[in-house]
């Protein structure tokens, strides 16, 4: 055991100005797993308006302290656990973790949420964010109890997965439930498979670009944070309390939002499906099999086929997230967290599955070995049709692999976890190992040429999702989803084919998505009208945080990632999908829709709006400026303008 | 619910098809579908039936439109016969008998 550490906190008096905002802590922790050095890193209050929290802060650390040269695999990649000044207060859902890095499957900037009781720990311990650096000699956790820092060994917990090393943990420490956050890497983190995740209190995830396989680099095996014991104080209790209120009120009653309030993302499944969007083999049909009734994949009928419980997060009082019991097959008795939309379409629909016990068992499988769904649903679909169509063969894999077999996909699941075979290919994510492929495999392959991975949608009838993921700079959506838009101008509705209005929205929407990820608060719970949220900021921190500072601030995020990337050598150039992603749907709502006929006049719009040079992929020297980001000037022009 | 009435002799009939948690708008569980037959004369459009249909429902009337009343909102998608609005119809679109226009809930999640 490494010898314990009380977090140090550098002398150097808070420049400017001495009076803290509230919300937060005031402090980021830092740790260097290399020397063990743990220390504490006061921020100002400056910098707290300028960079409020989440991904926010994470892009300027990142931008400031992973040069070019520093790639996702290398000790001096910073792994940033960043939540806002809203984690710990009474708003719904805000226990909100950002993870940002340089991930695995892009070698690009990554900014990657999840909930649970994380970012609430963390404040109540007395820190803003978790700043890691480095590579430990061998595998350790950090363990977190206020002023208490110690880079724990974690030998014992190496191999197993997510869910295990957090019984352990708890079992160790005597503590369960909201007494503790943890959040670990599996066994697919440790094996450093690039679509690897970060998984905390039981079934949520860190899911994209890698963020675990980075952590796996690091010998990090979990972060386990005893629920602190400090106070996290408002500047405006009342104030916070009727912004939460009001949010709440929102969430539970507007039109949009209240079937997130009641089922959390289940009905997108019928309603994608309605729309061409839910994903089927591989992109291959947008039709489901005869004998299944859609009709039963709706909210409620999902949920009722399992018993199940609440198992909500951080404050909040949305029925979303639910642990339920699998009632009957192979798997019955088994607690299983019940998937959100994205965990049924790419443990299920993507792969061809409609038995609904054998996706919930599948998608808690993923969340243990810990693996982006999303990736894994396009590999295992992948695979799926190529033994189908004999582009891959039973010799390769080592054993029949066809549509729906959920164990199958689940033996599959363990080789790649493992790098075992056919597995370690697989490991590296569908864009390497598509192109070392070729061929057919390489056709039939969904990605983005940036490496990133689409979500569990069929973006083919959903081209903003498409333009979205392929230009962001986070390794997945960097502006979607669209709520609430005509708060900041737009029209309330597009036509989704037509690529001028479905350009104009994405670039309209830019910025919205990287505010509510610095606050600290979950992207279910935000789904509010901005105003709110910006109430809700200014009650917490005594500022007067208007819905245009937010939406300057989110492009200012974008901006810097966008910085950050061109540095990384990520341009326009891999701005496409890959040809099965961007292909013509044959059948189905969507059928006949060619989204590539109208790529390029989409970037063209896209560019021309968020202010970015369409050549170079560079943010415009007047957007900089507008932005308040002179600084980046020289970085990217080469000269002070 | 101050619908104009219109005979049997000249009425042209269409579906509305709600769907999912919209239902919850037309005093439904906010699970599975209601169909309702819509009467309408030829050269009624789909922004007529909708405007008629929804008149009859202050929750639906409420979510479907923007505040003139005369534009879609955005919170719930329309189809019809399958397709968004913007491929073979818009609002204008004069209808045909067996048309069949979806209410859709915006999708808001991930």
């Amino acid at each position: 055991m490494s010898p314990t550490a009380l977090a140090s906190t550098k002398a150097a008096p808070r420049t400017r100005t001495e009076t803290l905002p509230g919300g937060y802590a005031g402090k980021l922790l830092r740790v260097n797993l290399t020397t063990g050095k743990i220390w504490t890193q006061p921020w100002t209050p400056e910098e707290m308006r300028l960079y409020v929290g989440g991904v926010g802060l994470g892009a300027k650390i990142l931008y400031d302290e992973v040069g070019p040269r520093v790639n996702w695999d290398h000790p001096d990649n910073r792994l940033i656990l960043a939540t806002g000044p809203l984690a710990g207060l009474p708003v719904w859902g805000t226990g909100g973790l950002t993870v940002v890095t340089r991930g695995a499957m892009t070698n690009g900037a990554t900014s990657t949420q999840a909930n649970g009781f994380f970012g609430a720990c963390l404040k109540f311990s007395g820190y803003d964010a978790i700043v890691i650096q480095g590579r430990a000699p061998r595998w350790v956790y950090l363990y977190i109890n206020d002023d208490v820092v110690e880079m724990r060994d974690a030998r014992h917990l190496v191999a197993k997965d997510t869910w295990e090393c957090q019984d352990v943990l708890s079992a160790e420490h005597g503590l369960a439930g909201h007494q503790m956050s943890v959040y670990s890497i599996g066994p697919a983190g440790e094996n450093l498979v690039r679509f690897a995740a970060i998984q905390g209190d039981y079934g949520h995830v860190a899911s994209k670009n890698g963020c675990g396989a980075v952590m796996g680099k690091k010998r990090l095996k979990a972060v386990c944070i005893v629920r602190g014991t400090r106070a996290v104080a408002a500047a405006d209790p009342r104030g916070v309390i009727q912004a939460a209120d009001d949010i709440a009120h929102d969430l539970k009653t507007d039109p949009s939002a209240r079937s997130l309030y009641e089922w959390g993302t289940l009905p997108a499944l019928v309603g994608l499906y309605k729309m061409g969007v839910l994903p089927i083999k591989n992109y291959t049909t947008n039709l489901a099999p005869p004998n299944v009734n859609m009709a039963d994949w709706e909210g409620p009928k999902l949920r009722e086929g399992f018993d199940h419980r609440g198992h909500q997060c951080s404050a909040c009082g949305m029925h979303h997230c639910h642990m339920q019991v699998i009632r009957k097959g192979p798997h019955k008795g088994e607690l299983v967290d019940e998937p959100e939309y994205e965990g049924w379409a790419g443990a299920g629909w993507a792969i061809g599955c409609t038995d609904k016990e054998a996706i919930a068992w599948l998608n808690t499988r993923i969340d243990r070995a810990c693996v982006d769904v999303n990736e894994f649903g396009w590999v295992c679909g992948w695979v799926m049709e190529g033994m189908e169509k004999g582009f891959f063969t039973k010799a390769q894999l080592g054993f029949e692999l066809r549509w729906g077999d959920a164990e199958g996909a689940n033996r599959l699941l363990e080789m790649i976890s493992h790098r075992k075979g056919f597995g370690d290919l697989l490991a590296e994510g569908m864009k390497v190992a598509a192109e070392k492929l070729g061929g057919a495999a390489r056709e039939a392959a969904i990605y983005t040429l940036k490496g990133a991975s689409p979500r569990g949608h069929d973006h083919r009838a959903r081209w903003d999702e498409m333009l979205d993921t392929c230009t962001a700079s986070t390794g997945t959506l960097e502006s979607g989803i669209p709520v609430h838009v005509t708060e900041v101008g737009l029209p309330p509705r597009i036509n989704p084919f037509n690529g001028e209005e479905v350009a104009r929205q994405v670039a309209g929407i830019l910025g919205r998505r990287h505010f509510e990820d610095s606050l600290g608060a979950c992207i279910f719970t935000t789904r509010t009208r901005l105003e709110n949220m910006c109430r809700a900021l200014s009650a917490a921190t005594g500022w007067n945080y208007t819905v245009t500072e937010s939406v300057s601030f989110g492009r200012r995020t974008a901006a810097i990632l966008r910085a950050f990337n061109l540095r990384c050598g990520i341009g326009p150039e891999v701005e496409y999908p890959s040809k099965r992603y961007g292909s013509i749907p044959t059948d189905g709502p969507a059928k006949g829709q060619a989204v590539g006929e109208q790529w390029e006049k989409m970037l063209d719009t896209w560019y021309g709006l968020v202010g970015y040079d369409r050549k170079t992929g560079k943010p415009k020297p007047e957007t900089l400026k507008k932005l308040g980001l002179d600084w980046l000037l020289k970085d990217l022009w080469g000269k002070k303008r | 619910m101050g619908e104009e009435a219109l005979s049997p002799s000249e009425s042209l009939h269409c579906t509305v098809e709600v769907v999912s948690w919209v239902t919850k708008f037309i005093g439904g569980p906010g699970a599975g579908r209601k169909e309702i037959e819509e009467p309408f004369v030829p050269g009624e459009t789909v922004r007529d039936v909708l405007q008629r249909f929804s008149g009859r429902y202050p929750e639906l009337d409420a979510a479907l439109w923007d505040a003139s009343k005369k534009e879609l909102g955005e919170h719930i998608e329309v189809m019809v016969n399958d397709a968004v609005l913007g491929l073979s119809h818009t609002l204008d679109t004069p209808l045909r008998v067996n048309d069949r226009i979806t209410l859709l809930g915006q999708y808001m999640g991930g």
